[in-house]
């Protein structure tokens, strides 16, 4: 177990490098940063007096050093349009977010978790067509279209939700819905075939022969080994959680960082984005490394290692 | 057993993560909600171009001079009277008992503090090219102060309504970090709260001087979508929006939980077309292709089908409702023909491509839909537009400021809310003003005269001059004088202001 | 499913459960088939319509006609004949924006996938065929793709190199090649100790040869299987970006950024977002069930 955790951490490691390299990147390859920040018609002198002041002119890995030497301390520079740290601005707007897709997560277990089981264990039955048929199709819906009929439904029609906002639980039910009903679809279909292939394993046979009941055979055996792939799973989909998150942030006018990220790339606030898009990247690193832990805890082979 | 576990304390933490998170004394009936669509850089007014900004400031900051909404007329505020000494001195007399949200009392210290800061090159407020025609301020005593003006400066009065006192005090102890984000006014409200890119929170100033407002709190949402701040509006949840778009009016009006209320506002809308090369050579700094794209365009029947009529022709960039507007100059009518025949003679028989840079529509109603239909018109005379957006208003002036617009973007000018010619042509259209692409100098000798003459018949015909070259030289593509589009819940009573600032303070519930 | 417990089966009853399954199973694949090939025909339609969209649109889909804003369609009140699905907020046709649009999302969709289809295989090929240290730079790569949250990436490079089509194309290629790599790296690995691959060696083949003679043949339905269902992520994606404003930019019709205008009129216009909304719904349906029945026909083992 030891040993399994050590390997995650190192390559832990090696993926937050590769994550910093690319946010470096974003800026100093895709686009020079002076040519944004000062007017076209500024002279020559200008821009190598600027390109001296941002230290653009020294190798470009002693500015991948400094930009790295100083993230590791929070520093990801000034918002080029607030005037204020980038760091501070991201962080102020990362927990709105994190509630945000943690509420969406728990809505799409609830709806994937029983209709999946239920799909599995009622293989060919008209329920699992019936989940199948759901699956394929809130795959192929748009995020946003949800968002919209939602608060024309819940909030103009019916008046029973506010339509857009933060702050008390109301505000959270059509985002949370919004968010998850997108990711539940492949979530069902996952935890279906994660419970299918357990219940095929030998030691549910072996359950089976010893004579348990089939509901303990499916709650203690088979659902405990199926929630393996779906936690793997599930670490991996909040990188595209997050995806979802700008819709449902820009839609409900949710204070997140996604919508923060999505503004500054508009406003082309490069530090901002640098900045946001390493923290998201670590917290997706820190979820998965979490969800790694959590399998070991669960699966005997990896305990055992 | 470990999975129940750890979906327990998933839960258990989502609980925890969902208590509380704003906790306040308001309730329904004592705040009106106010949605915005995008945040101000900073709580500073002098230091913003932002309609938001300006707006914000009137509710938490007073000035010297404002006006009166019913009459148009300018009148006292914080100053109580003002005379000519000579040609070009003011003198300025202050209300008596005026206090800070911060206790200390106002006085003349506090004008000349205020204006030295803004006057200041060094700096850098935008708000220096308003009263650049002020030289200096002296403190006669308490609550006098005295401007001396470069040369007569007829607008002086009009100018002060244009800009917020703040306190010395501030500006010496606290300084101009402090104030990007702390408010000290004198004004009706005072700012509470500010979560950025949420809302702000306001709260009445007991101890206001004037009028005491109806409503104790003022929520002030930012929310970007239009969708979702009309969705708001119709659940109650919002009172008051913005720029609704004409074709939504119906769906307001008809929902039973608000209305709208429409307003000639002090806001013309007009293309800019690239005359000055700022943006690099470009086919528009011919007159001939600035003149075909203001004959290609049937700016009429758009106002009339698209707008549902909320727009006022004009020829020129002068709005209707500013003083110096001359109804002598008839604008261009819609002539395909002779718009392909002047850019063919200009060198482009098979028409041209140009960048056109756009925005979302946060002060100007129907935008969008506007601007698609000039595209189409456009093309139909040989101009093929290549659209550009930069949804954010901050950024889409900073690349006009920058040089980095296209050769043709929107445009709209609010003129500072002062009812004269000379807010756009001296703001906007001179030569080295940063937000114009076009550059003349017999126009700039045209606005350096209006603005040092005191006799409003001389002015008149000045400004008469200024529109008949304007519009002859087809100085930008002219659109129309806006009226506003405001959706209100039926819990209020509120007017469309003309001057697109919105008063928190006269807001009333509404008679049953 | 009440089953009794294993001991008490015979034999024969097994075997004639197993039977049974078995034909079932086949009858069931056969239906499946059935449901993929109707929806690869409409999603031929929609591919003719889209390629041959100058011939069959009614209009210009660029042609405003601001006197007929907002005319719903044909079969609703004050809808006319003239605009069957009526027209937008300028009064451009919808029909004849909703043929034209198709096209962008589906040369997005496809070439954006035989971007990623390409890099992914090459990486997952190397990573799978030669191991060790190759395939753990390889490995590492894509954990940080998976890791790095994707769509800021594709927002922000766009916003860098500008929003267009092939920058689009680009970015959605570039972003989405793990998923070829993972899969195709674990097949490879499976492939590379079989018989007919160590007899190659054995006789001396090089390792192109090797490659790409005994191994991607192999491999060739599982590509297609994933690049199938990717398309359909694809186009989703890519509304996505035009909903923000990032995609393709206006007048230039496509389903994302008429979905994105339309969404201010849901009140009164529904036919404005509902209709484009429909058709990435549809599209994207139909190329999942597609897909589906490919898997089902080409590969039943993979898993996605």
């Amino acid at each position: 177990m030891r040993r399994y955790i050590a390997r995650q951490l190192v390559q832990l490691v090696v993926v937050v490098f590769g994550i910093s390299l690319l946010a470096f990147a974003i800026l100093h390859v895709l686009g020079d940063p002076v040519l944004l920040l000062l007017p076209q018609n500024a002279g020559k002198e200008e821009f190598e007096r600027y390109r001296h002041l941002l230290g653009l002119d020294r190798p470009i890995y002693v500015q991948y050093w400094k930009f790295v030497s100083r993230a590791v301390l929070g520093d990801f520079g000034k918002s080029w349009y607030a005037d204020t740290p980038a760091f501070s601005l991201v962080l102020e707007r990362m927990p709105p977010t994190i509630y945000l897709t943690l509420s969406g997560l728990v809505v799409a277990l609830v709806i994937a978790l029983p209709l999946g089981t239920v799909a599995a264990l009622r293989r060919h039955s008209w329920v699992d067509s019936l989940c199948t048929a759901v699956a394929v199709a809130g795959q192929a819906a748009p995020i946003f279209w949800l968002g919209i009929m939602l608060i024309i439904v819940f909030s103009v029609r019916l008046r029973l939700l506010p339509a857009s906002g933060y702050g008390t639980w109301q505000n959270f039910l059509m985002p949370a819905f919004c968010l998850g009903a997108a990711l539940a679809p492949i979530t069902m279909r996952l935890v279906r075939s994660g419970v299918i292939e357990v219940m095929n394993m030998e030691f549910i046979k072996t359950a089976r022969a010893k004579g348990l009941a089939e509901g303990r055979v499916v709650v203690k055996h088979a659902f405990r080994n199926a929630c393996i792939p779906v936690i793997t799973v599930l670490g991996l989909q909040f990188g595209q959680l997050l995806g979802g998150a700008i819709i449902t942030e820009t839609i409900f006018a949710w204070p997140g960082v996604a919508t923060l990220t999505v503004e500054s790339i508009r406003n082309q606030d490069f530090p901002v984005v640098q900045c946001a898009v390493v923290l998201l990247a670590l917290l997706i690193v820190m979820v998965n490394l979490f969800v790694d832990v959590v399998v070991g805890l669960i699966d005997p082979r990896i305990r055992a290692s | 057993m470990i999975h129940a576990i750890t979906l327990g304390s998933v839960l258990g933490l989502i609980s925890a993560l969902l208590a509380p998170v704003d906790v306040s004394a308001q309730t329904k009936d004592d705040t009106i909600v106010y949605a915005i669509q995008s945040d101000m850089q900073n709580w500073d007014p002098p230091n913003s171009v932002l309609r938001e900004s300006i707006i914000m400031g009137y509710n938490v900051f007073d000035h010297l001079a404002a006006r009166d909404l019913k009459t148009g007329k300018v009148g006292p505020s914080l100053a109580v009277s003002w005379k000519n000494i000579d040609d070009s001195t003011w003198e300025v007399k202050l209300r008596k008992g005026v206090k800070f949200h911060d206790g200390t009392p106002f006085g003349a210290k506090d004008v000349k503090a205020t204006f030295d800061r803004v006057l200041n090159p060094e700096n850098k407020l935008t708000a220096r090219g308003n009263h650049a025609k002020i030289k200096s301020v002296e403190v006669v005593d308490d609550l006098t102060a005295r401007f001396k003006t470069d040369g007569p400066y007829p607008l002086f009065v009009e100018r002060l309504t244009a800009q917020v006192m703040q306190s010395e005090k501030v500006i010496k102890e606290k300084g101009h970090e402090w104030m990007q984000e702390n408010p000290v006014g004198t004004g009706p409200y005072k700012l509470v709260k500010w979560s950025k890119k949420q809302e702000h929170l306001l709260i009445r100033n007991e101890d206001y001087w004037g009028p005491k407002p109806a409503y104790k709190y003022v929520r002030v949402r930012i929310i970007p979508e239009q969708a979702t701040q009309i969705a708001e509006l119709m659940s109650g949840g919002v009172d008051i929006i913005k720029a609704v778009p004409p074709d939504q009016m119906d769906v307001i009006n008809k929902s039973g939980q608000a209305r709208t209320t429409t307003s000639p506002i002090l806001r013309t809308a007009m293309i800019q077309l690239d005359q000055a090369g700022r943006s690099g050579a470009n086919p528009f700094q011919d007159r001939r292709v600035r003149l075909a794209a203001n004959l290609a365009v049937d700016v009429d029947s758009i106002i009339k089908h698209v707008l549902n009529g909320l727009g006022d022709r004009v020829a020129t960039t002068v709005n209707p409702m500013a003083f110096g507007f001359d109804t002598s100059v008839k604008p261009y009518k819609q002539d395909l023909a002779q718009a392909k025949k002047l850019l063919a003679e200009a060198g482009f028989p098979n028409g041209i491509d140009v960048g056109f840079l756009r925005t979302q529509p946060t002060v100007e109603p129907g935008l969008i839909q506007t601007s698609d239909a000039i595209m189409a018109d456009l093309a139909k005379a040989g101009i093929r537009t290549k659209a550009r957006m930069v949804g954010e208003v901050g950024p889409f002036t900073n690349l006009i400021r920058d040089n980095k617009a296209d050769p043709m973007f929107e445009f709209s000018w609010g003129y500072y809310s002062i009812f004269d010619a000379d807010a756009i042509f001296y703001d906007v259209m001179t030569c080295n003003q940063p937000y114009s692409y076009y550059c003349n100098k017999a126009l700039d000798d045209l606005v350096i005269q209006g603005r040092s003459t005191l006799d409003s018949k001389r002015r008149m015909e000045i400004y008469a001059k200024a529109q008949k070259l304007v519009y002859e030289d087809a100085a930008y593509l002219f659109k129309w004088g806006l009226r506003g589009v405001w959706g209100v819940s039926n819990r209020l009573e509120y007017d469309a202001p003309r001057d697109e600032v919105d008063r928190m303070w006269a807001v009333t519930p509404r008679k049953k | 499913m009440s089953t009794p417990s294993r001991v008490e089966l015979t034999e024969m009853g097994a075997a004639h459960i197993a039977a049974s399954a078995a034909r079932q199973a086949t009858w069931r694949r056969l239906l499946r088939l059935r449901w993929g090939v109707g929806a690869a025909v409409v999603l031929l339609l929609i591919i003719a319509s889209a390629t041959v969209a100058p011939l069959i649109a009614p209009y210009d889909p660029l042609a405003v006609d601001i006197r007929h804003r907002l005319s719903p369609p044909a079969w609703m009140d004050r809808g006319t004949a003239e605009h069957l699905l009526g027209t937008d907020q300028v009064g451009r046709d919808l029909l004849a924006r909703m043929i034209y649009g198709g096209r962008v999302s589906l040369v997005v969709g496809v070439a954006a996938v035989i971007i990623s289809a390409t890099i992914g295989v090459l990486l997952g090929l190397s990573a799978g065929y030669f191991g060790g240290n190759t395939d753990w730079t390889i490995m590492t790569l894509i954990n940080v793709m998976l890791t790095f949250p994707f769509v800021l990436l594709a927002l922000a490079v766009i916003a860098v190199l500008g929003p267009n089509l092939v920058n689009m194309i680009i970015v959605l290629g570039v972003a989405g090649w793990p998923i070829y790599a993972r899969v195709v790296r674990a097949e490879t690995l499976a492939i590379r100790e079989r018989e007919f691959v160590l007899a190659g060696r054995a006789l001396g083949m090089g390792h192109v040869r090797l490659v790409f003679r005994q191994i991607v043949p192999n491999l060739v339905s599982t590509i297609v299987v994933i690049a199938t269902l990717q398309v359909a992520q694809v186009i989703i994606l890519e509304s996505f970006l035009s909903f923000l404003g990032l995609g393709v930019q206006p007048p230039t019709p496509a389903w994302g950024n008429m979905l994105g205008e339309g969404r201010v009129y849901m009140l009164n216009s529904w036919w404005i977002a509902t209709f484009p909304g429909l058709a990435i719904f549809v599209t994207t349906l139909v190329i999942n069930l597609m897909g589906n029945a490919l898997r089902d026909w080409l590969d039943p083992h993979l898993k996605l």
